[in-house]
């Protein structure tokens, strides 16, 4: 090279034209999503295996808590800087598509005839609209039934399996809350649960009694009906007279996981759990929900891809967006443990059911997609939720009666229903 | 720590009744900071024991923050944004302070007053249109929107040094003026250097604040552990870690330190050794 | 204000110097904050679609708001416990390490440690404390034979929440008083000494006035921190989804703005607070005046 400056001139002039060119031709986009660190660093993971196949475009990813994340989205998208993909939640979904912030993706679905097919269907339901998809599931949960194994063995109780009822599960519960060391105070409980969002329990059991949540083309919240009762009165009663529960206040000084904490015997969540329970040093497993006088139901949700439309590289993003819904982004992110992919070839393969952190049945959670209701999708679905949950929490406090508080809550959800009708 | 004799109309006797008071206040006030940090050296599993003392003594929750958090980064970008902000706080607020306090000028208290109201509303509000400016200066993204406000004064530090100014005689000020001083030989040569207590005391809160605002780090700042501040990336940390007290109980004791190391040295060096004579 | 220099000639520049970084601030933090939250206030607003005028909609739509007036009467009630009991507490506590004691410097720190601690790291603690069967507090009162306090349930929670935010405020007082007495010229009480005064009196004629921009300052301070009350206050009353027990203003106002996509309802609760803050800030100019003492 240095016997010709010529071509070593040259050679370095390539070089720097290469780079320029390749420097220019990158795009940078975002993806934003909440949850904890180690999910942030998996979602790194998938970015890079991305870029890799795609080496014009590059992924930033960003985690934070629920309420920071939301945030910092709002403030963004009002000051005009969104980011390119975000994650979303199915049930706030309506509230952002209906206000024109979000990308319609049907136009680049037609496009990929077939991408649509290895899905479960119910988990593409909360995205459709009339104008097509503005989002796409990332994945899903359904609720079941935890149980640690080693309190049931002490306590000689039979564990859960798919004949129990809610008569079963009550009783089970009352068995196996005690007071382990003999202080006075009970400190073992038989069932814990968050009673204020539907989603992890109070749903499934007031479906489970032929009861319903709402009606949103009415304006109506359905909590109240008679069926509805039984299933509010089931779980006040299993709560606050035979205290097989911990109460708000108890559970806090335990974390906000009573199943986790260890003070709990039995506990309902989705697969966002999993992780968290496997390093645990008791002996657990999971079970269906129980029966209800009108079936077995259980709740699914799911969290999503949207793109904000006034992103600046749309097309970079649908690609990212198409290769983390796709089969290798799907089977990467089956890899975390903390949801289900949303693909069928992905979920009913061993990258999902064999995870060698929490040898458990995992082919339980798309098992309850036959009985899954989807968890209410709507506009203005957190101003009733809050409605509707400050209420529940005057029962659960005894600040209110029972019957006084869902009435409350019935009223104040459908104030927050009209307040938002389109 | 000067020793003076009592002046004839104090007794010593108050003295020691102030002593035990102070002291069931002190156990009161730090008692939760004390059990924070005996939590904080305890093995996970002995969390709820109630002992001070650990059953076993042991850093790996210290340890394992530092691992699981790059800590030290977090922490290095909320001493940076602090001290500069802290700088810039205690030049403006006290330059318009001085004006505030000792300078006549038509409309000063409408001004003031205008001033104070700007405190009262929340932050989250003002939160959007300041967003919307800084997005026009093409400042989104950088540490800039964490630190400029304090050069642009702010109503809680102008508040503060103009009480603490109407505190100094204004026969000093009219003296020098007699003496052919300029104002702002008034304001740096007198003012200043007598304000030194309420700097400090200004130092410490102007410090605090930036060291623990959330809000605008998680707004400006990607949200990632290299280029954030320490309170977002607690917040990320605490709902991984909740009921896990040893833990968290750690990482609230490694943001709190050095705050706690910042205000050790300020007293020592700005209000130790004021004579209680005050001013001369 | 009566007394004041007045700027020679050219020295309004210099004038204009010192005040400025303060009057761009101002400028810009007036129309960040007051105006345009006043602006928003007639629009709804949700962040991402235009604004839409609404006029006095908003504000005649609080009376019927059920969690904002929950949350006025909890700020309420909040405010009027928390103020006075800083205040009084802080005062004495300055008044106490004003003496000559030993490790003042030592208490100091003790005193301040609660301020500087951020509050949702500290808040955390608390529910400890405050927890019922493993706290420290109930474990505290069972060694001394008295049943459990239910610390956070439907009864006490807002009493308990106004604990922890005087314990996390008395330290910023102390040090604003501390500063405020070590001003105070010896010879005012030597004075009043020769005079007669015992110490009830000394501290009544020499000290409180003397004190009077201090406790201004600290007054005005308190009750927009009262007002503003949220941190602490969220951190232990948090029940399921986002939801708090003891709603205050700046939760119902959050809530409105950054969950409920109701900005226009948040600025309109925002300006109410800002209102009532500001109806206070004038009654303690008027208390000021007249106890002002001309040094």
């Amino acid at each position: 090279m240095l016997r010709n400056p010529g071509l070593a001139l040259s050679a370095i002039a390539a070089g720097l034209l290469f780079n320029a060119i390749s420097a220019q031709a990158e795009t940078e986009i975002t993806y934003q999503l909440w949850g904890s660190p180690q999910e942030g660093e998996v979602w790194q993971k998938v970015a890079k295996e991305f870029e890799a196949q795609h080496p014009d475009i590059k992924v930033k990813v960003e985690v934070n808590d629920w309420d920071s994340y939301w945030e910092k989205i709002r403030v963004l998208m009002a000051g005009g800087t969104p980011p390119d993909v975000f994650a979303m939640d199915a049930p706030l979904y309506p509230d952002w598509q209906s206000r024109g912030v979000l990308l319609n993706l049907q136009p680049y679905i037609d496009a990929e005839p077939g991408l649509l097919d290895d899905i479960y269907p119910i988990t593409l339901e909360a995205y459709k609209t009339k104008e097509g998809y503005f989002g796409l599931p990332r994945d899903f949960q359904t609720i079941v039934l935890y149980y640690n194994k080693d309190m049931f063995d002490a306590a000689g109780v039979a564990y859960p399996n798919d004949s129990w009822t809610y008569d079963d599960f009550r009783k089970a519960a009352k068995a196996l809350t005690k007071d382990t060391n003999g202080d006075g105070t009970i400190d073992q409980w038989g069932f814990w649960a968050e009673v204020v969002d539907p989603e992890p329990y109070w749903g499934a059991v007031v479906w489970s009694f032929g009861g319903d949540i709402v009606d949103v083309a009415k304006g109506k919240t359905l909590i109240g009906s008679d069926q509805a009762m039984q299933a509010w009165h089931f779980i006040h009663d299993m709560w606050l007279e035979d205290k097989s529960m911990p109460t708000q206040e108890q559970l806090q000084q335990y974390g906000t996981d009573g199943f986790q904490a260890g003070i709990a015997a039995m506990g309902v969540s989705g697969h966002w759990s999993v992780p968290d329970y496997a390093p645990a040093k008791f002996k657990w497993a999971v079970a269906p929900m129980p029966k209800g006088p009108a079936g077995r139901v259980t709740s699914v949700n799911s969290a999503g891809f949207v793109i904000a439309k006034a992103s600046k590289h749309p097309k970079e993003a649908w690609e990212f967006v198409k290769f983390a819904f796709g089969p290798v982004g799907q089977a990467e992110a089956a890899k975390i443990g903390l949801a289900v992919p949303i693909r069928k070839s992905v979920a009913e393969s061993p990258a999902y059911l064999q995870q060698s952190s929490a040898p458990i049945d995992h082919k339980l959670y798309i098992d309850a997609l036959q009985y899954a209701h989807l968890k209410p999708v709507f506009r203005g679905y957190e101003e009733w939720s809050a409605a509707v949950g400050d209420a529940l929490n005057n029962a659960w406090t005894g600040a209110l009666g029972l019957d006084d508080a869902i009435a409350e809550a019935v009223q104040n959800g459908d104030d927050a229903l009209a307040k938002n009708r389109q | 720590m000067i020793r003076i004799e009592p002046a004839p109309w104090e007794s010593r006797w108050p003295d020691r009744l102030a002593m035990l008071a102070l002291l069931l206040g002190a156990i009161a006030m730090v008692g939760p900071f004390v059990w924070m940090l005996s939590t904080s050296l305890k093995l996970p599993e002995d969390q709820y024991t109630r002992g001070l003392i650990p059953p076993t003594l042991t850093f790996e929750n210290y340890t394992r923050i530092f691992e699981l958090m790059s800590f030290q980064t977090l922490l290095w970008n909320s001493i940076k944004i602090a001290l500069i902000s802290t700088f810039g706080q205690l030049l403006t607020c006290s330059m318009a302070a001085f004006v505030f306090a000792v300078v006549k000028f038509k409309g000063r208290h409408v001004l003031f007053v205008l001033l104070l109201v700007t405190l009262m509303v929340p932050q989250q509000i003002t939160a959007i249109p300041q967003f919307i400016i800084f997005k026009g200066l093409g400042l989104y993204g950088t540490q800039a929107p964490l630190y400029l406000p304090s050069f642009l004064g702010g109503a809680f530090g102008v508040f503060l040094m103009r009480q603490y100014f109407l505190t100094i005689p204004i026969e000093l000020a009219e003296a020098a003026r007699m003496d052919g001083a300029s104002l702002m030989t008034i304001y740096w040569k007198i003012y200043l250097p007598l304000a030194k207590p309420a700097l400090a005391a200004f130092a410490i809160f102007a410090f605090l604040f930036s060291w623990n605002d959330l809000f605008n780090a998680l707004i400006y700042l990607p949200s990632d552990l290299e280029q954030t501040t320490l309170p977002v990336g607690l917040a990320l940390f605490q709902v991984q870690f909740a009921g896990k007290w040893t833990i968290m109980m750690a990482a609230v004791m490694v943001s709190v330190s050095p705050i706690m190391i910042a205000f050790f040295l300020a007293q020592k060096h700005f209000i130790e050794g004021m004579a209680l004579s005050g001013l001369k | 204000m009566k007394f004041g220099l007045r700027p020679l000639g050219g020295e309004r520049l210099w004038v204009l110097v010192l005040l400025g970084p303060t009057l761009a601030g101002l400028v810009l933090g007036a129309f960040g904050s007051i105006f345009a939250t006043l602006g928003l206030s007639f629009f709804r607003w949700d962040l991402l679609t235009t604004p839409e005028w609404a006029g006095l909609d908003n504000y005649l739509g609080l009376g019927n708001d059920r969690m904002f007036l929950r949350s006025l009467s909890n700020t309420f009630i909040f405010s009027l416990l928390y103020v006075p009991l800083t205040i009084v507490c802080a005062l004495s506590v300055a008044l106490l390490l004003n003496r000559r004691i030993q490790g003042v410097s030592l208490f100091r720190t003790l005193y301040f440690l609660p301020v500087i601690s951020s509050p949702t790291a500290v808040g955390l603690l608390w529910t400890w404390i405050f927890a019922q069967d493993q706290g420290l507090l109930n474990g505290l009162l069972g060694s001394l034979g008295i049943p459990p306090v239910r610390w956070l349930g439907p009864n006490m929670a807002l009493y308990s929440v106004v604990i922890v935010n005087v314990w996390g405020a008395i330290g910023e007082g102390m040090i604003v008083f501390l500063a405020g007495l070590q001003a105070i010229p010896r010879e005012q009480y030597e004075a009043a000494h020769l005079d007669g005064a015992n110490a009830l009196q000394r501290l009544l004629y020499v000290t409180l006035p003397a004190m009077a921009p201090s406790l201004f300052f600290q007054s005005v301070l308190s009750t927009i921190h009262a007002f503003q009350a949220f941190d602490y206050i969220y951190i232990l009353t948090r029940v399921g989804n986002g939801n708090s027990s003891v709603p205050t203003l700046v939760f119902s106002i959050y809530r409105n703005g950054f969950r409920f996509f109701r900005m226009g309802d948040a600025t309109a609760q925002a300006i109410v607070l800002t209102a009532i803050i500001f109806l206070f800030t004038l009654v303690y100019f008027r208390i000021q005046k007249r106890w002002e003492v001309p040094v």
